[in-house]
């Protein structure tokens, strides 16, 4: 255990309330790196912990308009301009017909730009973090909840941030080392 | 499926001609498109022969020193340019014989290779058109089937082997003055021919010549006929536009009438024929009626009074008031009392001279008939047997046992272009040279002379007739060219006959010759009773004619024929028994039932087919099929109607009882409905009546939500007159051979897989009893607002600048909704690798000009676009636009009847834009707004206000 | 001890265990030995196609679609009832999605994936599909956009993408389950790589369920645009009994109508093998069951407008084509269709057979090949005699159309019954999420 840097401190508890008390108490107390952790989403418990925005849905706009505007620009260039064809008597630039393909392009784009900024606000892929270093947290995140105090917040003082979860009541509070 | 009828595809490997279809398993993906390497060669063939074959295509790498020309002097009918040019084809006139007739041809060559042949315009028979068989001729040539060496019971033998033998039996012919010595050849109409064996007569005064031709009976059609004079045509039984040799002719000048003042044609008929289907009046009638009919209205026009038929008097009285324009004809295959009644028509009615000439026979020795040989082989007075391109092993009278007498012949010969069944029974076999690859000269109906030329060496060790000729008499030049020439030497002639020569050579005719009157023949008026016992009078009349492309089977072995929709029936490989609805109600029997025919004591077992507008109560079976030595292509498709055939009455009479058996036959045919069901594809209009305005009007160009696309110049268009188009198929083996449509099968026909990118649609409008027969020749409509272009996924069929409906070929990825959009479904696809790129004999064959499909690309008319660029192509030499008239399509030149014309429809000075205005002008589906460049000109009836 | 962490721990534990600690049963190995036999079948189909072409097919001129293009319409159809369970139920709050929503993305997946393999193989040359797709051409070409096949491309592998990122993101929570609780090292890794090292963070949950969100947003016109899109290959071409404006909606409907009737027909024996009747009870079949009722009585007004249209438009070639399809040879599919999509259909308005897992399952059996036959119906039907009565012609499917399509449900149930060995079969995080609120 010696030797390694202290990543924060967790409080273990068995209810949801109990978690979402904890946060609140926590944020009122100043704390501003933390985090927690529920086997499902917890109503609020983001909010609680002071997060505002989560940067994806103008993402998913932005990816929609993009794959909607290039799809009709493809079209357009490719039937239009660059390899103009008569086809059957219809206009080179038959937009009716560009609609199926504009569309489904948008929401092509738009579903990558939800995932991938998802996932990339979100910082995964990452293949190992901290927190898995709590005891028997592989065991029992699915079940249990749990509220992280970084070491790497300004406020944090390892008695005095202990003693601050210990009021919390949780079912216990480890002391989480990096690797 | 279970009929008794082999399938026609055979067994793996067992042809080149179907190798594609059964080498599949072995293909790659786009394997089939590259060429076989020699090891692939079908036959026993050397390597080095190979490699002398491939000469020719190689020569379209521009070496145009190695192709095949045959080595005499032989004259373009087109100047050649200074060097040939690869590339470039050349046309050669010659001349091709069928039934003992000339038909002038203009034979095109492509670096030494024909490629495709088309009628002579110089030439009296065919006057530039031209007929299924001839345009079939080609494939023929190069059909890796033909016999392909000089066989010796049963086993390979040499020329010299034959010269040896032939010595002996010059000996004993000689001692013996050529007592049992017979000759057996087709009907021949070469000169040449004519001569040598009237050579052989006088040396051998024993011996006898024997005339055997199943399709082609002697007499042939009252020669001479001028319909484009007649404004009045009865017709009993005569088919002048099926296969009868007049045919491109007689439509030709039939067209002619029909486009002047129309003129009015009688058919009574007992089958459905081509001529039938033209007729403004058609009645069927059992052959006995038909009999009856020709000696009332002979007696109607003597002493005009009251007769039993209310059509006899009408016909009559029309007939009067066209005395010297009018012309009844009798069909070949009618009895001599029949061919009476008609002769003592014309001649009353004055038509001889005027639209009938009595022409002089062919000057030489008459030919005995098979019935007598048969005889004398069964006593064994025959002792030599030397049979000429005839098969009498298969196309003779049952009742002569034609083989049994064959066995008693002690020194048998056959000189054929196939090892067919007489050739397996026979003690020699001389592979036959097809005419494109032989010297000879032909003799048409009228006298007119040709010389054939030819256009390519022998692809085997064959010999032409004239040459195996020089053999038995042991004469010499043993050469066809020097024996042809030096005939023509022979012949008075004026001026220097090299210049002569070459005249003829080029032109396809020689000067002076054709066209000679005779004095009327002494017309038999006398009644020859009808040769059938008492005993049948009550059964079933039996007809048997020659299938209308197979004729008596001779070309069994051509898929091109096989495959080609017969008339009315559209029926591909194989043949049926026809017979009226009622008769069928009144037996009981069903479409496609198999049934036995029992018919003088002897039966055959065949489908089938319930045909309207047949006579009642008589059968029609067609010859020419059930063939078990035709080669891989012919063999076993169909039943032999032969085996019904009798020496006394060849084409039928009473006796015939039909025995329904348990067995359906499944027919492979290229259109399964026939009723128009009220949508009118074919506009039948009556003369002098005002044309009737179509049910559905096309929209205006103006009612449009796009912008109307203005096709400059030249538009293409094709417009095709129902009104004289005759049904007879030759567009579509025309359009077959230029641009290199591939057959694909019996198995594939079932499926409704045909390739034909022009066919003639057949419907019967009005009453089961009395239908009227309509031909609608259906290629691409070349549509300015194309249905298939739109949903091609790939842009692989799109529009040209000149307004065509262009198919990319090697874009085509194969999802077929072109084909589903097309509302007139003239599209075709590559199901299966169906072109042949196996024998090395089709390579030659094919048109350089067009590519060759592959597997999973959609095909379709494409115009003959290879012949507009190539006119563009001169024109633009030229710095002119292209003239009207320049660009013929395949189709379109072939037509007998000129039915289709083509040109710029955006050119007011061109024909289709003159018949574009024509009130009988109408757009198939012009409701659907397609506005297709391919349209038609209704078909119109001249009814006889007498006749209901 | 506290409830929620129990209940979590429950459900997480019985879910994952299904996975992790369920024995070989003999049921999923008949099954899936069946399943994979068919799916050799179009082993050997497949090449003898590309050897030979399709050819080998009953397809021909004029009928030249064949059972390719019926099998991908089902297929694409039977795809719907996924998206539709996991996108528009979510969006409407229906709760009972929760416990099939899952099972059902898979069926769509797996559905799309045997759709898809049809449009290749019916080319005449699959082997330059890719020509389909916008490219840079050596030629310099494109594809034709005007043509519904294009639209089709782009449409289904739209499709099938977004259905797969649905499908997968909502895995994720679940992958990390599975990584924390499986025993052998390797399934933690493989799990684990799945899982992207997913932690339960409540930030990370917050931007999770937004996404989610999202995508249920965009898949759901998404649902309506495909088989609409399907549809115009049909209703854009002129021929007669395709040509008409009535298909998109007719589509869709006829689509979720396939689609839930696959659903039942594969839940009712899984819940029966794998004991879930608590989890997926007959609630659900009964919601699943109206949803059936609901979509049928949609379809039968389209066949109902559909001929009331051919009589008010008095179009001979439409009049023709209705009259055909009931009274011409293939009048035997017409009448199948009528008597499976509108006649078992209204034995749900009854709850005893909403609610009996035998009898629904029966109905959706027929509703299933009903749906099958109506695809039929339209592609070859309406083909077989368009304008022409000199083109008209018939079809008869050959062995290797069959072997081909069965090959396809052979690919099918394979990709389900493995899915259902190593994966959770129910959502676990969202069934945590349930059980514990449901509980007040």
């Amino acid at each position: 255990m010696k030797g390694r840097a202290l990543y924060g401190l967790v409080a273990e508890f068995l209810e949801p309330e109990r978690l979402l008390a904890a946060a609140h108490a926590a944020r009122q107390a100043g704390y501003k790196c933390t985090d927690a952790y529920a086997p499902y989403p917890v109503e609020g418990l983001a909010d609680a912990l002071g997060m505002r925005f989560t940067g994806v849905p103008l993402t998913t706009l932005l990816f929609g308009i993009g794959g909607g505007t290039t799809g009709y620009a493809m079209q357009l260039y490719s039937a239009a301009v660059d390899y103009p064809l008569n086809v059957g008597g219809r206009p080179l630039n038959s937009w009716p017909a560009f609609v199926p393909i504009i569309f489904e392009l948008t929401v092509l784009a738009a579903a990558f730009g939800a995932a991938l900024s998802m996932f990339a606000f979100n910082g995964l892929p990452r293949p190992h973090h901290p927190i898995f270093e709590t005891p028997f947290f592989r065991e029992r995140n699915a079940s249990r909840f749990y509220l992280c105090i970084e070491a790497r917040d300004r406020k944090f003082r390892e008695e005095k941030t202990r003693a601050f979860l210990e009021e919390q009541a949780p079912e216990h509070v480890w002391e989480v080392r990096e690797e | 499926m279970s009929t008794p009828y082999r399938a026609s595809v055979p067994t793996p490997g067992a042809s080149p001609q179907w190798r594609s279809l059964d080498d599949l398993a072995r293909l790659e993906g786009g394997g089939d498109e590259f060429p076989a390497d020699a090891s692939e060669w079908p036959d026993a063939l050397s390597r080095r022969r190979f490699l002398q074959l491939m000469a020719g295509s190689l020569a379209l790498a521009g070496t145009g020193a190695c192709t095949r020309q045959p080595r005499e002097e032989i004259v373009p009918y087109v100047r050649q340019p200074e060097a040939l040019q690869p590339g470039q084809p050349l046309y050669f006139a010659t001349a091709m014989e069928l039934g003992g007739e000339a038909f002038g041809l203009l034979v095109r060559s492509d670096s030494g290779r024909p490629t495709k042949i088309e009628g002579n315009p110089a030439h009296p028979a065919t006057l530039g058109r031209s007929s299924v068989h001839m345009q079939a001729a080609l494939l023929t040539l190069y059909d890796p089937g033909r016999s392909q060496g000089l066989m010796k019971s049963g086993s390979p033998a040499t020329w010299e082997d034959l010269l040896g033998t032939l010595t002996e039996q010059r000996a004993r012919w000689q001692e013996r003055a050529g007592a049992g010595l017979r000759l057996l050849t087709r009907r021949i109409a070469s000169p040449t021919l004519r001569e040598q064996i009237a050579r052989l007569l006088t040396k051998y005064p024993q011996a006898q010549w024997h005339e055997h031709d199943a399709a082609f009976p002697a007499p042939p059609l009252p020669a001479g006929l001028r319909l484009e004079r007649a404004e009045v045509i009865v017709s009993l039984d005569a088919d002048f536009f099926g296969s009868g040799a007049l045919h491109p002719r007689a439509a030709f000048d039939f067209a002619k009438r029909r486009r002047a003042d129309h003129g009015r044609l009688y058919v009574v008929e007992s089958t459905p024929s081509l001529t039938g289907a033209m007729a403004d009046h058609r009645r069927a009638l059992r052959p006995g009626e038909l009999a009856d009919f020709a000696r009332g209205l002979a007696r109607a026009v003597r002493e005009p009074g009251a007769e039993a038929d209310p059509w006899i008097p009408a016909i009559a009285r029309d007939l009067t008031e066209h005395r010297g324009r009018s012309l009844v004809v009798a069909g070949e295959f009618q009895s001599p009392e029949v061919q009476a009644s008609a002769r003592e028509l014309n001649e009353a009615l004055g038509n001889v001279g005027q639209t009938i000439d009595n022409l002089p026979p062919a000057p030489g020795p008459r030919a005995a008939a098979l019935p007598e040989l048969a005889r004398a082989m069964h006593s064994g007075e025959v002792e030599a047997l030397l049979i000429f391109g005839a098969n009498p092993a298969y196309d003779s009278p049952a009742d002569l046992d034609f083989n049994a007498a064959l066995e008693k012949v002690p020194f048998t010969l056959h000189h054929g272009i196939y090892f067919d069944e007489t050739a397996g029974r026979c003690a020699w076999h001389v592979p036959e040279s097809h005419f494109l690859e032989s010297w000879s000269d032909a003799r048409a109906l009228d006298g007119t002379v040709s010389i054939v030329q030819p256009l390519i060496e022998p692809l085997y060790p064959s010999k032409s007739a004239h040459e195996l000729f020089a053999a038995l008499l042991g004469e010499l030049p043993a050469d066809g060219y020097e024996i042809v020439r030096s005939a023509w030497q022979q012949r008075p002639g004026g001026g220097g006959f090299e210049s002569a020569w070459r005249k003829t050579l080029h032109d396809g005719i020689a000067p002076q010759t054709g066209t000679v009157s005779a004095p009327p023949a002494q017309g038999a008026t006398t009644q020859i009773p009808p040769t059938e016992p008492a005993a049948f009078q009550a059964s079933l009349e039996l007809i048997i004619r020659p299938d209308p492309h197979l004729l008596d089977g001779r070309l069994a072995e051509n898929a091109w024929l096989q495959e080609l929709p017969k008339p009315f029936t559209k029926l591909t490989w194989g043949n049926a028994a026809h017979l009226s609805p009622r008769t069928a109600e009144r037996l009981g029997l069903a479409h496609g039932d198999v049934a036995e025919l029992r018919y003088r004591g002897r039966t055959v077992r065949a489908p089938l087919w319930i045909l309207p507008g047949h006579a009642d109560e008589c059968v029609t079976i067609h010859l020419g099929h059930g063939r078990n030595c035709a080669g891989s292509v012919g063999s076993g498709c169909g039943f032999n109607a032969f085996a019904l055939q009798t020496s006394e009455a060849p084409w039928g009479g009473r006796g015939l009882e039909i025995h329904k058996t348990r067995e359906r036959h499944v027919f492979a045919t290229t259109q399964e409905h026939q009723r128009m069901e009220g949508r009118e594809p074919v506009r039948v209009e009556t003369l002098g009546k005002p044309t009737t305005p179509p049910a559905e009007a096309a929209p205006a160009r103006e009612e449009t939500l796009y912008p109307n696309i203005d096709y400059g110049r030249p538009s293409w268009g094709m417009v095709i007159d129902l009104n004289t188009c005759i049904g007879c198929s030759a567009c579509t083996i025309a359009c077959q051979a230029e641009n290199n449509i591939p057959v694909v099968g019996r198995e594939q026909v079932l499926r409704g897989r045909e390739m034909h990118w022009i066919r003639v649609d057949a419907y019967f409008a009005g009453s089961v009893e009395a239908p009227q027969l309509l031909h609608q020749p259906v290629p691409c409509m070349h549509c300015e607002n194309a249905p298939c272009e739109a949903v091609c996924p790939v842009a692989a069929t799109v529009h040209d600048h000149e307004g065509l409906n262009v198919m990319v070929y090697n874009r085509c990825i194969g999802t077929r909704y072109c084909s589903n959009n097309c509302p007139y479904k003239v599209r075709r696809f590559n199901f299966l690798s169906y072109n042949d790129t196996h024998a090395p004999q089709l390579a030659l064959m094919r048109n350089p000009e067009v590519s060759v499909r592959m597997r999973g690309v959609m095909e379709k008319c494409t115009y003959c676009i290879q012949r507009i660029s190539a006119a563009r192509i001169e024109a633009e030499k030229e710095a002119r636009p292209i003239r009207d008239g320049e660009v013929v399509p395949a189709c379109a030149q072939a037509c007998p009847a000129e039915a289709i014309t083509f040109g710029d429809i955006h050119d007011p000075e061109s024909r289709v834009a003159a018949l574009r205005q024509s009130p009988r002008h109408y757009a198939l589906l012009a409701e659907l707004n397609t506005r297709p460049h391919t349209t038609y000109l209704a078909r119109v009836r001249n009814p006889n206000p007498e006749i209901a | 001890m506290a409830l929620t962490a129990q209940r979590c721990e429950q459900v997480t534990d019985r879910l994952s265990g299904l996975v992790l600690r369920e024995p070989l049963r003999r049921g999923w190995l008949a099954g899936f030995a069946l399943a994979f036999a068919l799916l050799m079948l179009l082993n050997v189909a497949i090449p003898w196609l590309l050897i030979r072409g399709v050819g080998i097919w009953g397809v021909n001129i004029p009928v030249a679609w064949g059972f390719a293009i019926v099998n991908f319409v089902w297929w694409i159809g039977i795809g719907h009832a996924g998206t539709f369970i996991s996108a528009i139920l979510l969006l409407l709050h229906q709760q009972w999605r929760t416990s099939i929503n899952r099972f059902t993305e898979a069926m769509t997946l797996f559905a799309v994936a045997c759709a898809g393999l049809f449009p290749l193989l019916h080319l005449g040359r699959p082997w330059v599909f890719y020509w389909l797709l916008p490219y840079p051409d050596t030629m310099a070409l494109w594809p034709q956009w005007r043509s519904p096949l294009v639209w089709d491309v782009f449409a289904v592998t739209t499709y099938l993408t977004v259905s797969l990122i649905f499908w997968f993101i909502g895995l994720v929570p679940d992958l990390a389950t599975m990584r924390d609780r499986a025993e052998r090292p390797w399934m933690r890794v493989v799990y684990g790589i799945g899982a992207l090292g997913w932690r339960n963070s409540a930030r990370h949950w917050k931007r999770y369920e937004m996404a989610y969100l999202l995508l249920a947003g965009l898949a759901t016109p998404l649902v309506l645009s495909v088989h609409s899109v399907v549809s115009f290959d049909f209703a854009v071409a002129i021929v007669p009994g395709w040509h008409s404006t009535i298909f998109p909606p007719y589509f869709i409907a006829g689509a979720i109508f396939s689609g839930f009737a696959m659903v039942l027909t594969l839940v009712i024996p899984v819940r029966a093998v794998y004991g879930l009747r608590d989890l997926i009870t007959e609630r659900h079949l009964d919601h699943a069951a109206k949803v059936m009722l609901a979509t049928g009585l949609l379809v039968a007004l389209g066949y109902a407008s559909e001929q009331w249209m051919t009589w008010y438009a008095d179009e001979p070639y439409d009049a023709f084509m209705s009259h055909n399809r009931m009274f011409g040879p293939y009048w035997p599919v017409w009448w199948t269709v009528m008597a499976c999509n509108i006649g078992a259909a209204q034995a749900l308005w009854w709850r005893r057979v909403r609610t009996s897992p035998a009898l629904l399952f029966a109905v959706a059996l027929l509703i299933q090949i009903g749906m099958w036959t109506e695809r039929y119906m339209i592609v070859i039907t309406s083909l077989h005699r368009d304008f022409l009565p000199s083109s008209w012609g018939m079809f008869h499917a050959t062995v290797w159309d069959w072997a081909t399509f069965a090959g396809s449900l052979g690919l099918f149930f394979t990709l389900l019954f493995v899915f259902i060995r190593l994966l959770p079969m129910i959502a676990i995080a969202e069934m945590r999420k349930q059980t514990t609120e449901g509980r007040e």
